[in-house]
């Protein structure tokens, strides 16, 4: 992490230019004017700087252990530089990291097209149409999103014994999307609320039904806001622990999340070494969700062009 | 190819009437515009016609069927949107195809199609754009081609050639009119443009506040108007109104107005005395208004100081205050005439308007 420097100008600009600063005093009086700069401006700048170097070192500490840990055989709690070897990366896989990835490949994967997909429509519909006690329904979604899921297991473990559902990790992943539904629909629909609805009626004179408008008008302009609700989503899946845990004992069936616990109490030891690279290799995939993403939104939300005024 | 039908039609927001008691017919492949100032209702009335907005009372038909429960896609009408509503994240030749798209149009056709439009329309070096990198007089001319690639029932245009310069907008409502003789299809335009309104319309609907004030062919409106809102929109310079009297004791029917009396023939005169009370409004043209020459044939007359002279080259305006009143006349160019110097005008009563000074109708 790089703190930019909070400078308003170089100070050898200042002195070239007399208007600036030190308002329009004649050559003799400068150094007075330059002196009150370097107490009002310099030093609180070099104070503020030196804050957040600090505290941008709490921060990356624990990363720079995490990567140092990763390639040294013999990690330990502290930061040590070490002799660079994959030996935990070796070890890591061998005790079924890339299946566990896997897991959480397709629970992520597969809850996240179906919140998605869901919020989309249920965002568009609360968003443009009318719905009986609206204001209600968008009280209690937003109520739901900050309900903790602990809450409902236990009650949606026993509705899975019911019906058979257990140990499924489609059915499990029904459940990881449930859990991300009230946050993705409150956010479509006030992305949607943005869209003008000129574009949409552009489209249905022209002679599109409701579908096709959302598919080819809607969601193309929200996109920025589908993806971040798809990352959100991603993530959320991606290292939720407790629901694949409750939900699919099945050991094949495991996610990274669940997989990687092994290291911290087989033995009765820690293995600092083989944790540390799982957990890289864990982050990989949603940083590549970032990176191939981040080129989506740059392009930002907007809708220059369309509408006049 | 439809006739249109607006039976009584009326919408209110909030209940504030935005479009009041609407009754408007559109024969078969006639050219309507509908004309008035600004928050008339002019935009409401095309997005009822499009459906848009469902009517708080009134039928609105098509083609001789109730539309008012049909959804837009399903009422086959193409509309450019006073605001363009272009789709910003489709470049122009997507825009303009999308239509075709939706129905499935060959590929081939499409490009050719979308081809010769924006020849038509000089959009061809932008096709590859979006609306954002193009200039509003461009955009304009997109969501007017997007419009015209179709063979709709009907055409809705909200004020389609507003942004476009002079020259741009003289070929434009060239390129229409060329359209609409060829494909006779029923089209409803608005626009502020009184030039647009008086040279393309097979009629024109003036419209003030939510209601109809009149529908008429362009010659009628000008020279027949209905009231004098009607005579005072139509025509530039503005036609010049005066208030005057009715003279109950002449021997002919007789308005006093400028303290000069102006006999009154015709229907206006019989009208004018059964009239129950003495207030009328006159309404003389500027181009009516001749400076009198030394021979007259006793027409009417009043004096007047030039307070202003405007000369536009093939003619000139003068602002004549006549008593408490300003009279605007276009005059010949170089006609010799000089700011603060006293002139009278003169005018012929049979062109002279009439209307009822308490109700603003025209009389007769
Ligand atoms: N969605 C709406 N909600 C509330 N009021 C509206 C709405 N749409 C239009 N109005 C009002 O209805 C009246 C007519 O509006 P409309 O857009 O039809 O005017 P217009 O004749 O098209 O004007 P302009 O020439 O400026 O485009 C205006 O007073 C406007 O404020
Ligand atoms: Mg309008």
């Amino acid at each position: 992490m790089t703190v930019a420097p909070h400078r308003d100008e170089p100070p050898g600009e200042a002195a070239a230019r007399p208007g600036a600063g030190g308002g329009a005093a004649p050559r003799g009086t400068a150094f007075p004017a330059a002196a009150r700069r370097l107490r009002t401006k310099v030093l609180p700048a070099i104070i503020g700087n030196l804050a957040m170097t600090i505290i941008g070192v709490i921060f990356l500490l624990p990363l720079a252990w995490l990567i140092l840990a990763a390639f040294n055989p013999h990690a330990s709690p502290g930061v040590v530089t070490p002799r660079f070897s994959l030996a935990n990366f070796t070890q890591a896989l061998q005790s079924g990291a890339s299946g566990a990835i896997m897991n959480s490949l397709y629970l992520a994967g597969v809850s996240t097209v179906i919140a998605t997909v869901v919020s989309t429509l249920a965002g568009y519909v609360l968003s443009r149409h009318y719905v009986p006690l609206k204001g209600a329904a968008l009280v209690v979604i937003i109520f739901l999103t900050g309900l903790p899921v602990t809450l409902l297991l236990i009650p949606i473990y026993q509705i899975f014994v019911s019906i058979g559902w257990l140990d499924s990790p489609f059915y499990t992943s029904l459940v990881l999307a449930a859990t991300s539904v009230p946050f993705a629909i409150w956010l479509l629909k006030n992305f949607i609320d943005q869209v003008p609805r000129e574009f949409e009626e552009a489209a249905a004179i022209e002679g599109s039904g409701q579908f096709r408008v959302l598919l080819t008008v809607v969601v193309p302009l929200i996109m920025p806001g589908v993806l971040v609700s798809a990352i959100l989503t991603f993530i959320n899946s991606w290292g939720a622990f407790l629901i694949p845990l409750v939900l699919d004992a099945n050991p094949s069936d495991t996610p990274g999340a669940v997989g990687i616990y092994q290291f911290m109490s087989a033995n009765g030891q820690v293995q600092f070494g083989p944790l540390a690279a799982y957990g890289i290799l864990f982050s990989l995939p949603v940083i590549i969700l970032y990176l191939i993403s981040s080129r989506w939104l740059s392009g930002g939300f907007s809708f220059a062009g369309g509408i006049k005024g | 190819m439809a006739t249109i039908t607006l039976e009584g039609v009326s919408k209110a927001f909030k209940g504030k009437p935005a479009v009041d008691g609407v009754d408007l017919s559109i024969d078969d492949g006639q050219f309507l515009i509908i004309v008035g100032p600004s928050g008339c209702g002019k935009t409401t009335t095309l997005r009822m016609l499009a459906g848009f907005e469902r009517p708080t009372s009134g039928v609105v038909r098509i083609g001789g069927r109730v539309m008012n429960d049909v959804p837009p896609k399903d009422r086959d009408l193409a509309m450019v949107f006073q605001n363009y509503a272009l789709f910003p994240h489709m470049t122009v030749a997507k825009n303009l195809a999308f239509g075709m798209r939706v129905r499935r149009v060959d590929r081939k056709v499409i490009d050719r199609e979308v081809a010769s439009i924006a020849s038509m329309l000089g959009i061809e070096a932008l096709l590859g754009r979006k609306p954002a990198e193009l200039s509003g007089g461009e955009r304009q001319r997109v969501a007017l081609g997007r419009a015209l690639l179709r063979k709709p029932k009907a055409f809705l245009l909200d004020e389609p050639l507003s942004n476009l310069d002079a020259a741009l907008r003289a070929q434009m409502r060239f390129e229409l009119k060329r359209i609409h003789a060829q494909f006779p299809v029923t089209t409803v335009y608005v626009t502020h443009d009184q030039v647009e309104a008086m040279t393309m319309a097979d009629r024109i609907a003036l419209m003030e506040g939510g209601r109809l004030q009149q529908v008429a062919a362009p010659e009628v409106l000008y020279s027949e108007p209905a009231n004098t809102f009607v005579a005072g929109f139509v025509g530039s310079p503005k036609i010049n109104l005066i208030p005057g009297q009715v003279v109950r004791d002449a021997r002919r029917p007789t308005i006093r107005s400028m303290s000069c009396d102006i006999p009154v023939d015709g229907t206006a005169g019989a009208v004018l005395a059964s009239l129950p009370h003495d207030n009328v409004v006159i309404g003389l043209r500027p181009e009516e208004l001749r400076p009198r020459r030394p021979a007259t044939g006793g027409l009417p007359a009043v004096r007047g100081v030039i307070e202003l002279i405007e000369p536009l080259g093939s003619e000139t305006h003068v602002a004549l205050r006549v008593g408490g009143h300003v009279l605007t006349c276009k005059c010949p160019p170089r006609a010799g005439l000089e700011v603060g110097s006293e002139i009278s005008v003169e005018f012929d009563p049979e062109h002279m308007k009439v209307f009822d000074g308490d109700t603003g109708m025209r009389l007769g």
